[in-house]
């Protein structure tokens, strides 16, 4: 028997700088002038993702944290700040941290540092999740973008290594990294150290999540390409004699906006593909043309405009049909969130995007509660996945 | 002795060539006038062109040490070197080291050092600035950039009749430019007190609308290496070669002429 997780993923995203200006700007990441930040209105901001945070702690609904950088769709640029502040409103919930982006850090010891003290602060209920990042973060934290998986991966053994050994400083010579006196100091609360999860739909890399036992997220895969993805995980594990994983190690990120009724969930729902229609706006020289954003010989599709993997019809309706945004009455939801695990051969651990574009605080806190109260009681002891009725 | 892809022409003398941000075009318009002249040699740096990138090969002192074997390997004792644009900073990083068969250098708009205050851009930002405007800065005319030729700003010219193979070995010789200079940007912080090292003759040549590193930036350049010669070309931007190759030979060949013996 399977129970199911939902955990809520907020970026914090600053809807409130005027279309025209957005309209005009080739880019509304990496290059946006901070002027149209009024510190006021993200205080406030602030103030009413605390509250929804400490309301999923009382209903348990666990919290997912990011990173992005000098755009309108994150404010959680300080990532370990706000990850620290989450371990201390909450007393009860898990906290992903997905992630502080590794990437573009150059320290990962300083990283690790900042995760076993927030696991500490938080007493364990700390899990650290990790992403390959790109794009306009490359811009904003002057990281070469040649070579970042490669750098990603020495990153999180660092981390690992660091979050792991308690016996007195270890030196490391990498190819990205140096530092001859790695000593972090607390060490983390869970032992051997909080769990790691990564995001990717990255088929060679899902492959050493599988190996790895890390938690594998989609964001926004739909029901092939998730599928395919955990198939790569599951695949790579048998290959490597490695036990059958569960389903807490599959994770998925979708849209989700759970009402009182189907006509209300909809309309409000409309309002969260905002993260795509408004807040991906991006200049191509941070995009399709920036080096490493795609491998050479896929450029020609690229920059003939024809490989992007984000949908094009942005309706609700036309999100819940391929699996990317979960909808509806809490019945609704409960019956989508069932269909796509069984579709993509099992998940454990679904993320709503929720407080999104102009999803008001209130419009956020009535969903959570349905999601928790009536959506999540519906979600576990389910059965065994039907491996006939899988997605083809 | 690594196996680079190399664009030879005429014969005599060797006049090595050390490409900017691509490789040297076989239809790049000063390629037959300076073949009058000798034995122009252009490899591609590896991931560039047909090059291949060799595994754990990705700074510029690997490009600097390559560099080396490559005019060790060039026949007779007189190699010009010119370097052109980005090329420019890589022939005069090895123009420092005092290779032995060295005996005269031109740079052509090259990039390479800091000049300028720490909020001062000295070179204009190749991969976070848009295309349009990329173009708009290294040419004086972009309406006449010859065909098959690539310069800064070459996304702007992708259009249907562009080859796949050609969309990705570009992208892959901006992937590979990416890697050796993302950080810091097209420049070594320690290559400017180190020009005076340079002991050949050396003519420093700089497109007159050169907008990506400007003509200012380039008298400061050959200032800092002993007995530079600055020579500005007009109706040029960044690339010279292709915008005026037949100003741009002349020059050259005059130089290799005056220098001769030397």
């Amino acid at each position: 028997m399977t129970s199911m997780e939902l955990w809520n993923h907020c970026e914090n995203p600053y809807p409130f700088v005027p279309a025209e200006v957005l309209d005009a700007a080739d880019s509304v990441r990496a290059s946006l002038p901070n002027k149209y930040c009024d510190p006021k209105i993200a205080a406030g901001l602030y103030d009413e993702i605390w509250e929804e945070y400490r309301q999923c702690d009382d209903i348990g609904l666990h919290i997912v944290t990011n990173e992005h950088h000098s755009g309108i769709n994150n404010l959680w640029a300080a990532s370990p700040v706000i990850t620290g502040i989450v371990a201390s409103l909450t007393r009860k919930v898990r906290i992903l941290s997905l992630g502080t982006l590794v990437t573009v850090r150059p320290d990962p010891v300083r990283v690790a540092t900042e995760y076993a003290t927030i696991d500490v602060i938080s007493k364990g209920r700390l899990d650290i999740g990790f992403v390959k990042s790109g794009a306009t973060e490359m811009v904003s934290g002057n990281a070469n973008p040649i070579h970042i998986r490669e750098r990603e991966w020495e990153a999180i053994d660092l981390i690992e290594k660091s979050l792991t050994s308690h016996d007195g400083p270890f030196s490391w010579e990498g190819k990205f990294f140096t530092h001859p006196h790695v000593n972090v100091w607390p060490r983390p609360y869970q032992s051997p150290r909080p769990d790691f999860w990564a995001a990717t739909s990255d088929l060679p890399t899902c492959a050493e999540l599988g190996r790895r036992g890390f938690v594998n997220t989609l964001l926004f895969g739909g029901y092939d390409r998730t599928r395919k993805a955990y198939d790569a995980y599951k695949d790579a594990r048998a290959a490597a004699g490695l036990p059958k994983a569960g389903e807490d190690r599959f994770s998925y990120m979708a849209f989700c906006y759970v009402g009182e009724t189907d006509e209300e969930a909809m309309r409000i729902g409309q309002k969260i593909p905002w993260f795509l229609t408004v807040s991906i706006k991006s200049a191509p020289q941070f995009s399709k043309f920036q080096p490493g954003a795609v491998a050479p010989e896929m450029a020609p599709a690229a920059w003939r405009g024809g490989a992007s993997k984000r949908p094009t019809d942005l309706s609700v309706a036309s999100l819940i049909a391929q699996g990317q945004m979960f909808c509806g009455n809490p019945d609704t939801v409960a019956k989508q969130i069932k269909e796509f695990r069984q579709r993509v051969g099992g998940v454990g651990r679904i993320i709503m995007m929720t407080r999104q574009g102009l999803v008001t605080h209130a419009q956020a806190m009535k969903s959570f509660n349905l999601a928790a109260k009536e959506v999540l009681p519906q979600l576990r002891d389910l059965p065994p996945i039907d491996e006939e009725r899988r997605a083809a | 002795m690594m196996n680079l892809e190399i664009l030879r022409r005429g014969s005599g003398r060797p006049i090595l060539i050390v490409h900017g941000v691509n490789p040297v075009s076989p239809k790049a318009p000063f390629l037959e006038p300076l073949a009058a002249h000798g034995s122009v040699i252009a490899p591609s740096h590896p991931g560039f062109g047909a090059s291949p990138m060799p595994q754990d090969f990705e700074t510029m002192y690997d490009l600097v040490n390559l560099y080396q074997d490559v005019i060790d390997d060039l026949p007779g004792d007189d190699v010009t070197m010119i370097g052109l644009g980005f090329g420019g900073w890589i022939a005069a990083e090895v123009a420092v080291t005092r290779p032995a068969k060295l005996r005269r250098l031109v740079l052509a708009d090259p990039v390479g050092i800091k000049l300028g205050g720490r909020e001062e851009r000295d070179i204009a930002h190749f991969f976070n600035t848009r295309p349009d405007e990329l173009t708009r800065r290294a040419w004086h005319d972009p309406s006449r950039i010859p065909e098959g030729c690539y310069g800064l700003g070459w996304q702007a010219t992708i259009d249907e009749r562009m080859s796949d193979a050609e969309m990705v070995t570009l992208a892959r010789n901006w992937d590979s430019l990416c890697l050796y200079a993302w950080t810091p940007h097209m420049y070594n912080p320690r290559l400017k007190a180190w020009l005076r090292r340079i002991a050949v003759p050396t003519l420093v040549l700089w497109g007159e609308s050169d907008e990506i590193v400007t003509p200012d930036y380039g008298r400061g350049y050959a200032g800092l290496i002993p007995g530079a010669r600055f020579e500005t070309i007009a109706g040029a931007g960044h690339h010279p070669e292709l915008e005026q190759p037949a100003a741009f030979v002349d020059r050259v060949v005059r130089f290799m002429a005056e220098s001769l013996g030397s």
